[in-house]
């Protein structure tokens, strides 16, 4: 198991690492219970001093907030047809191909890293995984220039590291775990270049973990064509 | 556990609050996003008020980052954090990107230059949520030795990075390092020891 990044812990609770390192960071962090909570502490402490700056705020930025939101709601409800999302993953439409191809792609974090080489700091994140397992995700083809591997830690919760291009306009990436023929929505991230997203549903023994590009704030069942999947 | 806190909003039953809370805005309640608001605007506001120096840019970016809350509500997990301290990387890494993208460099600079002065001008007019928390937040943060004080305050206010910090600082990064780690770790220690815990 990786030493403890004792050093980098103040500097990746107040957000002062470089990107690269902190995704590395982050990855140990998420497998690493005692860094985690220690992490916590420098969270709070850092709030506090947060708090110490409070102040009114202007008058009809709430009601500002709200209606941005409420907006962006209705806009999702007029595009998200339920009845064209849920045959995504049925047996009957070809989508399901990539996804069982995905299953033969799988591979160790070994030999993901040595396929992968060249990028540093997706293998630094990889490497920063105290212990675990670690699958590789298999793109489909449906664009280019995006990688993920799925990280089952020792303890705590599963996570994604992933490399992705900025989601299409006014989408967002969403992982979903798979259970059989069923997809559970299992977080969403707008980030780009290296990232993690710690899945909210845990992938078991068989199960399919798969990212497509979904509405802005994700939907509860899948639109999009996946573009990376793997299987547990 | 109950949290280091100026007012109050750390104890457990908070936290479980803010956890339903973000629980109803990841369902689509906007309701739910005015709750949490209503909690956390003011800090939010402040913090980003301190950061850039200018109102109509906190307030952008205010909104930005609660609109942020709406969109990622899914990805919180409660286990890494409360949902304030995930609130807290969201306003500040919206603040971090607007001055990339938006901000003038001279309203850096002079973010910069204000935030090495963290010990010395909390103004008073801003009404702060307590003004007792604010002043021993003050009070514990001028404690620290002068290096370790500027390193926290570059990283928390301005948002550099270690790097960056060690540029500035013409310091080596294993010593920016070292002062962030003990900065934090006395900052936590004075305030415990000045019952804000």
């Amino acid at each position: 198991m990786r030493s403890h990044p004792t050093d980098d812990l103040a500097g990746f609770a107040l957000g002062a690492l470089e990107a690269e390192e902190a995704v590395t960071i982050g990855a140990h962090v998420a497998s690493c219970p005692t860094c985690r909570a220690e992490v916590r502490v420098l969270s709070e402490t850092a709030w506090t001093i947060a708090e110490s700056a409070a102040r009114d705020t202007p008058p009809n930025m709430r009601a500002a907030i709200l209606e941005r939101a409420r907006s962006e709601s209705r806009d999702a409800r007029r595009s998200s047809p339920f009845g064209a999302i849920a045959v995504l993953f049925s047996r009957t439409v070809p989508v399901a191909v990539p996804l069982a191809l995905a299953v033969a792609l799988a591979v160790t974090a070994a030999g993901y890293a040595i396929a992968q080489r060249d990028a540093q700091s997706y293998a630094a994140a990889l490497a920063g995984v105290a212990g675990g397992r670690v699958v590789a995700l298999a793109p489909t083809g449906e664009i280019s220039g995006v990688r993920g591997s799925l990280v089952v830690p020792e303890s705590g919760d599963a996570y994604l590291i992933l490399e992705l291009p900025a989601p299409p306009a006014g989408k967002t990436w969403e992982a979903w775990v798979i259970r059989g023929q069923t997809p559970v929505a299992a977080g969403i991230t707008d980030a780009r270049g290296v990232t993690t997203l710690v899945l909210r549903a845990a992938p078991g023994a068989g199960d399919t973990v798969a990212l497509t590009a979904e509405p802005s704030r994700g939907v509860d069942q899948p639109t999009g064509k996946v573009v990376l999947a793997g299987r547990l | 556990m109950t949290s280091l806190t100026t007012s109050g909003v750390g104890t457990a039953d908070t936290m479980n609050e803010d956890r339903r809370c973000l629980t109803r805005i990841a369902g689509g309640d906007p309701d739910a996003l005015g709750d949490l608001y209503d909690r956390y605007g003011r800090v939010v506001f402040g913090l980003l008020y301190r950061m850039l120096g200018s109102p109509e840019a906190a307030e952008e970016v205010t909104q930005d980052a609660f609109h942020s809350v709406w969109r990622r509500a899914r990805t919180y997990h409660a286990e890494r954090g409360s949902v304030r301290a995930w609130l807290l990387a969201i306003a500040r890494n919206a603040a971090i990107d607007w001055r990339r993208t938006k901000g003038k460099r001279l309203e850096r600079e002079a973010a910069i230059d204000e935030a090495v002065t963290l010990a010395d001008e909390i103004r008073v007019e801003d009404r702060v949520i307590t003004a007792l928390g604010a002043e021993r937040v003050r009070a514990a943060v001028a404690t620290l030795p002068p290096e370790q004080r500027e390193a926290l305050s570059l990283a928390f206010w301005s948002g550099l990075t270690q790097t960056e910090i060690a540029a500035r600082t013409a310091a080596p990064l294993g010593t920016v390092k070292s002062r962030l780690r003990l900065g934090m770790a006395k900052l936590r220690e004075r305030l415990v020891g000045m019952g804000t815990a």
